[in-house]
């Protein structure tokens, strides 16, 4: 559990692929084998990562007849493209996307500041109750999800003296049905303290007591002079909050149930299910599902770079 | 979030004693399992409500038909539970048990006495005590594609599960990678879809699912058994299998299966012209003394409503009937193929019907048609039932142990109960 | 606001103040909260009513499926790991001697950013016995079309399949980030030494790279364990799967809580479920520490 199985940021796989061993070759006619193998395997395993899509394109572009046919047409001869305009009609898909994006970012920034806040204090401060501090952030990962499924729900429930609840928590019905619902529980991450910590070890003492020695207020220090020399942490952990976040589903589909307006894009197509469950019309939802996964490969697409450097030394955290 | 709101000023209002103000704005919220377009018809009556009661709103959220008990237990544990709720009769007890259903008053308990069949009523009624206004009634029978039985060479469809075997047989085709293309006779895969047809196969077998106290269950009777191994034998005989199910149906690729009268929109929508031609309907299959399941959904209003005496004139409004013959849920029914409660909604429902209506309400008529027993924790008990039919179904349990560790389970919750 | 921070010992403070609050109220209070609930019969409507540990009793002694679902998931998270994690150890492997590799990469990260409910759906229609697009092309050799969704011996194998899919992308950069700071110089001394590939894998590579498959795996088991949104999607209206065959025990706790208020009953399920990954996590970080010793040493 010591900081010094982390590196403050793990090399990407461009850095790996030069570091890697060529592989020196024994003979021409083994390598040449030996290479063929290597890429009929990762054509074959590419293949079955994009496949599935495939499939899911040309589900949606099929007619409700082909649908139907016995046997059901695979090509579709007629591609129905209006139906990827169609489910923007039928569904509040922009709505979805727009509470996605909301909530997702709004969690993403408030982890980010109290992760960098602990972290901060528990690596830069010597204070009775750091070790313990500490420890208890470490032991909390270990908590599931799911214990707190039931509690947080109630919890929000009786918030006192919100949406209409008096100070003991009756009478309303608490932060259910609210945005704070969604992001309130998620504002604090044990994870992202620790990772934080680790980036914040890295800053030197020095720096930070000269600007003391200047007089200069230990807010400003933290967010002037601190804060700016993480910023390659604070990137990874962004970028892993947010993906996490942006997926998530069992515990906004728990308290939006009935308050559509607050549904995200996962939890949206996940109640599909009853919107277009007739088989004549799961074209229609096979096109919300793609319309649904678009935005969010195309950003991926465009930041890999700091994606894939965000996931792997995100990892390193034993 | 409007009630919410609604509901926030509605406590400061009451707050500074102002409790003529609240009389203002209100807001009814229907929750049902509808489609928006499956409710136009009610859309149309709510705006007509709203035209005669001024200051009151009635809003409609549509809420999948699979989640729907779980968002009235979440909502209401959240406390923004809807006004009213169009429930399906089996959750009534657990509803009423925890204080989530208001009953209604005289004038309704009165209006439900005198305009609603009695093995309707008893759809609505737990203990004695009724919860609501019946809407949506369901039926089960044996639903049949006449042309892939003609196609068999038969005409007539089957009366006893024997001869339901044997057209299934013939009808069944298997394609080159031993999966069936055509299936002689279809289950589904939900809940519903296996447990429904169980239930009816019962009642058809003159046996109920179910003791009258709902505090025992028969599934181990000779009876129960026999009809889970038969169906069994479907399968493994080849006769079904789990690749062909009920949504098939619509494929001209299920020869028989049983089914509640509201398919019928989808068949329609599947066969357009050649609906008449092709979708046949006949009793449910037995040696026994003949029977089926009928269940019902039914207007109810939320205990913990501020708008409890609005909710209740609404449902009365949209459940009397008017000039046409039918009351507003009636037109709603109709127009999504379903059957509504009252004497008068069918009856009027009854002189336009077609062969596929006909069929289905002779079962009620003729007094075949039974009520699910609303069973303490139904949705819980038709669950683990649906387990064992499955391990059933598949060969993993024999069909009489299946039963037994079905019942020892059920029989666990149902003495719950208090 | 000055004299407070100028006071040494508060600043810290001040720093942690809302990660205290929040543990408060988001961590402490719900963990004391469940654990109290766990001991009580609660439908959540009416007030609760203590009953000891009898909701532990029951799962244990009484359930009839809590002990299924308890296999059940620990057959999904175990074989998760078996399956997926030589396949992305392969593939990272294979992966960093390959040119394009930016390529490649894009297309077996494609489902990590894809949300899980899609993916669920995704497969769903993969999945479909007579005209799903597995079954097709095992048509094309002529091969059988299992029902992969609907037969219940091999329901759970195929929420696995699609996990692994789902994580593999996650892996194989996992794993390839570890063989990246693997030094030249060991290969050097190996091949010196006369190592042939496969030598240099088991001998060099598989060392050094322990602590990375240790992470994998005790990520991998905890979020196994807990899993069950793929299911929901996988398996529609069937509340588990053909016959509760990939019923989890996250999901009983689900059903139990949110579509039976079985409040108490299901808190009981969640402790014991945490006990059991706890149990298990701290094995594998005894291993995992361990590993890490022997890499550096």
């Amino acid at each position: 559990m010591t900081e010094t199985s982390l590196p403050a940021t793990a090399p990407g796989l461009a850095a790996m692929a030069e570091t890697m061993p060529p592989g020196r070759p024994r003979s021409a006619a083994r390598r040449t084998a030996w290479t063929a193998l290597k890429y009929a395997l990762l054509t074959l395993g590419a293949l079955i990562m994009v496949l599935p899509f495939l499939d899911m394109i040309l589900g949606a572009l099929r007619t409700p007849a082909e649908r139907l046919a016995r046997p059901p047409v695979y090509w579709p001869r007629d591609p129905q493209w209006g139906n990827f305009v169609r489910v923007f009609e039928e569904l509040p898909l922009w709505r979805w996307m727009a509470n996605s994006l909301g909530v997702t970012l709004a969690i993403t920034a408030l982890q980010l500041l109290t992760s960098a806040m602990a972290g901060y204090a528990l690596a830069k401060f010597r204070f009775p109750g750091r070790t313990g501090m500490f420890r208890f952030a470490v032991g909390a990962q270990m908590f599931p999800f799911f214990i707190f499924l039931i509690p947080w729900f109630f919890i929000l429930r009786y918030a006192p003296l919100m949406g209409g609840n008096d100070w003991t928590g009756q009478g309303g019905f608490g932060l259910l049905g609210s945005y704070a619902a969604l992001v309130l529980p998620f504002a604090v991450s044990w994870y992202g303290i620790f990772l934080m910590r680790q980036f914040f070890l890295a800053v030197p003492d020095e720096l930070l007591d000269a600007a003391r020695m200047d007089g200069a207020g230990e807010f400003f220090i933290f967010f002037r002079i601190a804060l700016p020399l993480v910023g390659g942490g604070l990137a990874t952990l962004a970028i892993f909050v947010f993906l996490y976040h942006w997926n998530e589903v069992l515990w906004t589909m728990t308290v939006t149930r009935t308050a559509p307006d607050l549904q995200t894009l996962p939890v949206g197509i996940y109640l599909l299910r009853g919107a277009f469950e007739q088989e004549a019309t799961k074209s229609l939802q096979q096109a919300a599902i793609l319309v649904s996964v678009l935005p969010i490969i195309v950003l991926f697409l465009a930041l890999q770079r700091f994606y894939v450097t965000g996931i792997t030394s995100g990892s390193v955290k034993g | 979030m409007a009630r919410g709101i609604a509901g926030l000023g509605g406590a400061c209002l009451a707050l500074m004693g102002g409790a003529g103000a609240a009389q203002e704005a209100r807001t009814i919220q229907v929750a049902t399992h509808y489609t928006p377009e499956q409710a136009a018809p009610l859309e149309a009556c709510f705006d007509a409500f709203e035209a005669a009661n001024p200051g009151v709103t009635v809003e409609h959220q549509q809420t999948a038909y699979g989640d729907f008990l779980q968002t009235i237990l979440t909502s209401r544990v959240g406390g923004t539970s809807p006004d009213i709720y169009n429930v399906y009769s089996v959750w009534v007890p657990q509803l009423a048990s925890a204080g989530v259903l208001e009953p209604p008053p005289a004038d309704i308990a009165e209006f439900v006495a005198a305009n609603y069949a009695p093995a309707t009523q008893g759809a609505v009624t737990i203990g004695g005590q009724l919860w609501g206004i019946p809407t949506e009634l369901s039926v089960y029978a044996l639903v049949y594609n006449k042309a892939l039985l003609a196609e068999a060479g038969y005409t007539e469809p089957p009366k006893t599960w024997a001869e339901l075997r044997e057209i299934a047989q013939k009808i069944t085709r298997v394609n080159d990678q031993g999966n069936i293309d055509v299936g002689g006779y279809a289950y589904g895969t939900t809940v519903a879809e296996g447990v429904h047809p169980f239930y009816a196969q019962m009642f058809a077998a003159g046996v109920p699912p179910f003791a009258e106290d709902g505090r025992s269950t028969n599934l181990t009777s000779p009876e129960a058994v026999r009809i889970l191994s038969d169906q069994a034998a479907l399968f493994a005989d080849g006769i079904t299998g789990n690749e062909i199910v009920v949504d098939n149906f619509v494929s001209n690729a299920v020869g028989m299966q049983i089914a509640a009268n509201w398919n019928k929109f989808g068949y329609q929508e599947a066969y357009g012209e050649a609906f008449a031609d092709t979708v046949g309907v006949a009793p449910i299959p037995t040696d026994g003394p003949g029977g089926t399941m009928l269940y019902s959904f039914l207007w109810t209003v939320d205990a913990a409503s501020d708008v409890k005496d609005d909710a209740w004139a609404l449902l009365r409004f949209l459940s009397e009937p008017r000039e046409g013959g039918l009351s507003c849920t009636g037109e709603a029914m109709a127009a999504m193929g379903a059957f509504a409660g009252s004497d008068a909604d069918l009856a009027a429902m009854t002189a336009t019907a077609d062969d596929f209506d006909r069929a289905f309400i002779a079962e009620v008529t003729e007094g075949r048609a039974v009520t699910q027993p609303n069973v303490w924790q139904a949705s819980e008990v038709d669950r683990i039932l649906r387990g064992y039919i499955d391990q059933a179904w598949s060969g993993g349990m024999a069909p009489a142990d299946a039963l037994a560790a079905a019942d020892a389970e059920i029989q666990a919750i149902l003495s719950e109960q208090p | 606001m000055r004299g407070l921070l100028s006071s040494k010992a508060a600043v810290p403070w001040l720093f942690l103040g809302p990660v205290v609050v929040f543990a408060a109220v988001f961590f402490v209070l719900p963990v004391v909260f469940a654990a109290y609930v766990s001991l009580t019969t609660w439908d959540s409507l009416t007030p609760p009513r203590w009953v000891g540990l009898a909701n532990y009793q029951y799962l244990f002694a009484t359930d009839p499926i809590f002990l299924r679902t308890l296999w059940q998931t620990v057959y999904f998270a175990l074989g998760t790991l078996a399956l997926g994690v030589p396949l992305a150890l392969g593939l990272a492997t294979v992966f960093g001697r390959s040119r394009h590799q930016g390529a490649w990469r894009v297309l077996y990260t494609l489902p990590m950013v894809t949300n899980i409910v899609a993916i669920g759906f995704i497969f769903w229609f993969v999945f479909r016995q007579t005209d799903g697009l597995l079954n097709r092309l095992l048509g094309l050799f002529g091969l059988p079309g299992p029902g992969w969704l609907t037969d219940p011996s091999l329901a759970m194998l195929s929420a696995i399949l699609v996990f692994v899919w789902m994580e593999l992308g996650r892996n194989m950069l996992l794993f390839a980030a570890g063989l990246a700071s693997i030094d030249e110089s060991y290969y050097e001394a190996a091949r010196l030494d006369g190592a042939g590939r496969w030598q240099l894998f088991r001998f060099v590579t598989l060392p050094l790279l322990k602590p990375t498959v240790l992470f994998v795996i005790v990520t991998g088991f905890i979020s196994g364990m807990s899993y069950f949104t793929l299911m929901l999607v996988l398996f529609p209206g069937t509340q588990g799967g053909p016959g509760r065959a990939a019923l989890t025990t996250g999901q009983y706790m689900y059903q139990m809580a949110f579509e039976d208020l079985r409040m108490g009953r299901a808190s009981a399920v969640s402790y014991v479920l945490f006990a059991l990954v706890l149990v298990a996590t701290l094995v594998q970080l005894r291993l995992l520490r361990r590993g890490g010793v022997e890499a550096r040493g």
